[in-house]
């Protein structure tokens, strides 16, 4: 390629508080060409998205536009500048319709809206794509895919050059997938960059002309497709370092305390069977809309499933709230500390009461503060948590204790079965191991655990078995020395032919 | 069903559903009340309608954008009451400087409200329950408990609203309702053909979207409260003009008339859908069923009030539970992944 | 929590510092101002609304708002008014008319908690409502001739100089703070008020505490609007119209957020006291009524516009701050480099 890129990234670095998002990665993209970017969850992908589009400055490093230094200081300049990016759940306005969607954005000096002439510059530009949609139709109630195309159309009209497509094709169907590319094909024919990222190899490598791995926050490698193959970009994204992770003991014991069949939620997942013993840690595995956080609400009964059945210590159960779901003994560690885990301005002693209120009143419904502060002084010295007293807000600590005062509030449920989202997302490596020994002794009491977790090594470390999740499907289940990162990563992007594993779970689904 | 499905929206069909209901409203009542389908109810409701529908459109604009003037009352007794005065004290002031002197004085009004809420960054409802008893008390003050007599004004103020502009049959239209279709029909085509009404819908649909699209947010929601204000004074014009007798008191009441016009006419609490033709609509519904059922079953004058607060509630609820029910119908019934809650 | 409560601290402060001003300019006003008879009856003026703004003080802080509260204090009012004339027993009637208030703070709880309709708008359609109804009950009347026990109700000096109405509201008020700041319940009303998604993640049970706090607005809108009958002596279709701009302000000026989650009914009380004693300071100065409502008007935007400001302001400032700083450390970079 000799050409110039139209937007070259140079030695890019940006941090945020302990974690080095991006790390001296440097990225060209060229007219025509189609770049995928490959990585995990947590590998850079959107923070150099975000860059790009003008949400985050980097902390150091070069933008060049078309071989030109050049800043993006918005999301208004990267418009500007002919920027443009599709994300999975595309910004609508669900009011207006289609036609309007694309243009309500251009800066005009006009007054007036000739609705003719919109109609007919729309229907252009969806004709340019070959695309058959309705410009009259409102937004609302626009199948995914149509909002992307609609995104997409927007981003033409405003003569974008680069066009960065974040997970486009999550929530499409393989029809869908297929219209979507006939799109990026004729965008590529008519010179648009487009910066492509999927956690789906086949499309991956149906679609692009180069592929680029992150791990990390770093570049791992960068090659045409043809240079490639599949099992190479699995391994550049599986080689993560593995930090000191704390060694698990073997405390799984002989109870199955609970029994998953066929558990479904319509259009969410289906099909997901699995046991957990008394003291097992059972990991859930999974890319980005792998939709295993969805299987832990329908278990805590926030959004509760529509078929399968659960059965808890023997006992058929059907779990509606998540009030039900703690009488049977499961808590829910939300991966969302601050959004829908903790009352931040409220004190650690009362973060850490909030699920079991009740324990805590007298006769006439008074607090028994007393009781209180000693149950969250219990908890400090047991989970080591820093701060000057149990009185303090929450939301002043680090995310490290934020994520120890969250284990207390549900631990203090007295837990048979705890569902862990995340724990260990943005806290310090000191905190994480911390989180991780207490896992470690946890399961030693005899407490079965779901440890969801984006953290691959962390799933491999920590768990005994290995649930993977690929787009609402359970891809199979991995005993502790069956499951290295390659097999996990494999069966997670859907390269079926590496999933051998045969349980009892999918026997018993299955009959 | 395709086919119309793709022209007729449920907002339409919303629409259409109150005209339907003004339709059998209209033929419950000529068939059960003797003389109901008059051209005295014509007038009566047409005139009661021109006031109320005048401050529903700036109403409107402002529900438009997930806020709400409740101070639009105050504004509506202030300019007729400071109007008045200003025509008893200067008879020979022409006509087009009074009526600019009352859009001018609500439109200060209007960018009070709108500064406060859109740069200020308190919510509408704060601010206009605030400003609702500010201007209120200027008008008392200002007032000082006389009252504007309509001897004390120059004879073409009451005039106006007495005249009849054109005559079908024995219906009359009076310049008073004629002024208020006009200012629908312009402000139909203010929403529905300039960018400044486009970005109003654009707004309240998803303020976050706008915001990230560098559309000027602020700008437009204050330029709907100030357009707000205009109307009202407008509004007060022709309060002074059908009234003539001005109290202290004028306009109590039309701020929640004017709120229950625009959300029985099918415009959007949440903001982002309805028209002031759907406004229009529903203050006719309302004066029509108050009329109405009055003679019908024969209650009194004082049912008024809770049938407001009836049809606010019936409004609110239907939209929400309803059009949500229509919508998901309309929806393209295609294999529909929900967002999920990993990201 | 120690920068907010810093914060909080400095609004009340504020507060107390405007009510010292007030009350020394009452005082060189009217030197018998400070004297506990005249408190009393400044108390006693504005006893009803007062006792509502205890129970909007919940209803703010969960996140929600009931503008319907003084169509509810007008329809007990004339329930009370009617009844009587009928022939009912007034303690009946008393019954009822609370009765009618619980039902119309279910009806708005409803909506609100297991509809899932917006606070404002279920509540303005009650305030008209409502309202309505009162009007349908009284239609333009005014009802009186109660029972001297009812008229002497609120006011006669029960223990020492303190009459019935003002202990009331001090038990009121006592018991509001101690639910609000020591009870299990006021715990849940703040945690919701802040974040319900939180509060639904632990467990608890939002609609019902909605549903709950509607209902307590509802009865004691009701009981309000009794005791308002019966200092009035007489009651009027528009008994209590207007009230809830009052009822908002003293709240929201106590440092309550309007966004719900913050605010305390200390932060309440002293907002109480400051605008009683600077509306009668106001009548001492001989300003009318109206103008004292629409200085509360200024006083409600005040409330939330300040506070806004001052975040602004000081959001402004950090970033300066955090400007200055980089270009320090650019200018050292390139020194050393």
């Amino acid at each position: 390629m000799q050409t110039t890129p139209v937007l070259e990234m140079r030695d890019i670095s940006r941090r945020f508080g302990n974690t080095q998002a991006l790390d001296g990665v440097s990225l060209r993209l060229y007219p025509g060409e189609v770049h995928a970017l490959l990585g995990e969850n947590g590998a850079g992908k959107s923070t150099l998205i975000k860059i790009m589009t003008g949400v985050h400055q980097p902390d150091s490093g070069q933008i060049l536009l078309d071989g030109k230094p050049a800043r993006i200081g918005s999301t208004l300049e990267a418009q500007r500048l002919g920027i443009a990016a599709i994300y999975q759940e595309p910004l609508m306005y669900p009011d207006l319709n289609v036609a309007e969607n694309i243009f309500v954005a251009h800066a005009g000096r006009r007054w007036l809206v000739d609705w003719g002439q919109m109609y007919r510059a729309a229907e252009a530009i969806l004709a340019q794509l070959d695309v058959h949609l309705d410009v009259r139709q409102p937004a609302r109630g626009l199948s995914v895919a149509a909002q992307q195309t609609v995104e997409i159309a927007k981003a033409l009209s405003l003569q974008a050059r680069v066009l960065i497509m974040d997970e486009p094709t999550a929530a499409l169907s393989a029809h869908e997938v297929e219209q979507l590319f006939a799109i990026v094909r004729r965008l590529r024919a008519q010179g648009v960059a487009i910066l492509f990222i999927s956690h789906r190899l086949e499309e991956v490598f149906a679609i692009a002309d180069r592929i680029t791995v992150f791990r990390d926050g770093r570049l791992i490698s960068s090659a045409l497709r043809t240079e490639v193959t599949v099992e190479q970009a699995i391994r550049d994204m599986a080689g993560r370092s593995v930090e000191q992770l704390f060694p698990r003991r073997h405390t799984v014991r002989d109870e199955i305390l609970v029994q998953v069949r066929n558990l479904g939620r319509q259009g969410v997942f289906q099909g997901i069977s699995f046991d957990v013993r008394a003291g097992e840690v059972l990991g859930f595995a999974g890319l980005v809309g792998a939709r295993r956080t969805d299987v832990g609400l329908a278990l805590f009964g926030i959004a509760p499933a529509d078929h399968g059945t659960i059965t808890i210590a023997g006992q058929s159960v059907r779990i509606t709230n998540p009030h039900q779901a703690m009488r049977f003994g499961i808590a829910y560690v939300s991966e969302d500390r601050r959004g829908l885990g903790l009352s931040l301005p409220m004190s650690i002693a009362a973060n850490i009461t909030l699920p079991t209120l009740q324990r805590y009143l007298n006769s006439l419904g008074l607090l028994r503060r007393r009781d209180e502060v000693a149950t969250a002084e219990e908890f400090r010295q047991r989970l080591a948590i820093r701060a000057p007293s149990v009185d303090v807000a929450v939301g002043t600590l680090s995310g490290g204790n934020q994520q120890k005062v969250m284990l207390s509030k549900w631990l203090n449920t007295r837990p048979r079965l705890l569902i862990l989202d995340e724990p260990t997302r943005g806290i310090d490596v000191g905190a994480k191991a911390e989180v991780h020994q207490m896992i470690d002794q946890l399961a030693a009491e005899g407490i079965a655990i779901i440890l969801i977790s984006s953290d691959l090594p962390e799933v491999l470390a920590m768990s005994d078995r290995v649930l993977v999740m690929r787009e609402g499907r359970q891809m199979g289940i991995f005993a502790r020395h069956e499951a290295t990162q390659e097999r996990v990563l494999a069966a997670a992007m859907g390269q079926s032919h590496t999933v051998g594993t045969t349980t009892a779970e999918t026997i018993g689904s299955a009959s | 069903m395709n086919s119309w499905r793709q022209r007729i929206r449920p907002e339409q069909i919303r629409e259409l559903s109150l005209v339907g209901l003004i339709v059998i409203a209209l033929l419950v009542f000529g068939w059960q009340i003797e003389n109901f389908l008059s051209a005295r109810t014509f007038n009566r409701i047409t005139t009661s309608v021109a006031i109320v529908g005048m401050v529903a459109i700036g109403q409107t604009l402002v529900v438009l954008t997930r806020n709400i003037d409740l101070s639009v009352g105050s504004i509506v007794g202030f300019t007729a009451y400071f109007v008045g005065a200003q025509l008893a004290a200067n008879p020979t002031m022409p006509p087009a400087a009074a009526v600019a002197l009352a859009v001018l004085v609500g439109g200060a009004m209007g960018l009070f409200n709108g500064v406060i809420v859109a740069y200020g960054r308190v919510p509408a409802i704060i601010t206009t329950l605030g400003t609702l008893a500010i201007y209120r008390m200027l008008l008392i003050n200002y007032a000082n408990a006389r009252t504007i007599t309509v001897d004390s004004l120059p004879s073409w103020v009451v005039e106006l609203s007495r005249q009849t502009l054109l005559t079908i049959g024995d219906f009359a239209v009076r310049p008073l309702f004629a002024i208020t279709i006009i200012a629908v029909i312009v402000f139909q085509f203010v929403l529905g053909y300039t960018i400044f009404g486009r970005r109003l819908y654009a707004i309240g649909s998803n303020p976050e979207a706008a915001r990230f699209a560098g559309l000027p947010v602020q700008q437009t929601v204050l330029a709907a409260f100030v357009l707000c204000g205009m109307l009202a004074g407008l509004a007060g014009f022709l309060f002074l003009s059908r009234f003539g007798n001005i109290t202290a008191v004028a306009g109590q009441g039309i701020e929640l008339e004017s709120v229950a016009a625009v959300v029985v006419g099918g415009v959007n609490t949440f903001g982002g859908s309805g028209t002031v033709f759907g406004a229009l609509l529903g203050a006719f519904l309302i004066d029509l069923l108050g009329q109405g059922l009055l003679r019908w079953l024969g209650i009194s004058e004082f049912w008024r009030d809770a049938l407001l607060g009836l049809l606010i509630l019936l409004a609110v609820a239907s939209d929400s539970v309803i059009l949500g029910w229509l919508r998901r119908l309309w929806a393209a019934p295609a294999v529909r992944v929900e967002a999920g809650n990993e990201r | 929590m120690n920068a907010k409560l810093r914060r909080l601290l400095s609004w009340e402060g504020l507060l107390l510092a405007i009510l010292l001003v007030v009350a020394t300019l009452n005082t060189n006003l009217a030197p018998a101002y400070l004297s506990l008879n005249n408190q009393i009856n400044l108390f006693q003026l504005s006893i009803e609304k007062i006792m509502v703004a205890l129970v909007m003080t919940f209803i703010i802080i969960n996140g929600e708002i009931d503008l319907s509260v003084a169509s509810i204090m007008g329809l007990a009012a004339c329930v009370v008014a009617v009844l009587f004339e009928q022939g009912v027993p007034l303690v009946a009637a008393i019954v009822v008319a609370l009765l009618a208030g619980l039902l119309c703070g279910a009806f708005n709880g409803f909506w609100v908690a297991y509809v899932g309709l917006p606070s404002l708008a279920v509540t303005l359609a009650g305030m008209i409502g409502f309202r309505g109804i009162a009007r349908i009950l009284i239609e333009d009347r005014s009802i009186g001739g109660f029972p001297a026990w009812f008229t002497t109700l609120g006011q006669q000096p029960l223990l020492g100089p303190f009459p019935f109405s003002l202990l009331l509201f001090g038990s009121l008020f006592a018991l509001a703070f101690v639910i609000l700041h020591y009870s299990g319940v006021g715990r849940l009303v703040y945690v919701v008020g802040h974040n319900a998604a939180v509060a639904r993640y632990s467990g608890v049970d939002v609609p019902r505490l909605k549903l709950g706090l509607f209902c307590a607005s509802g009865l004691i809108a009701a009981l309000a609007g009794v005791l308002l009958a019966a200092r009035l002596g007489a009651v009027r279709g528009n008994t209590a119209d207007g009230f809830e701009l009052d009822i908002i302000t003293m709240v929201l000026l106590g440092g309550v957020s309007i966004f719900g989650g913050a605010g305390t009914l200390g932060g309440v009380g002293l907002s109480i006291l400051l605008i009683l004693n600077l509306r009668n300071g106001m009548s001492l100065m001989n300003v009318t009524g109206n103008v004292q409502t629409g200085v509360v008007g200024m006083l409600l935007i005040l409330s939330v516009l300040l506070p806004n400001l001052a975040h602004v302001a000081r959001d402004r400032w950090q970033r300066r701050a955090m400007q200055r700083k980089e270009v320090q450390a650019s200018i050292e970079t390139s020194a050393s480099s």
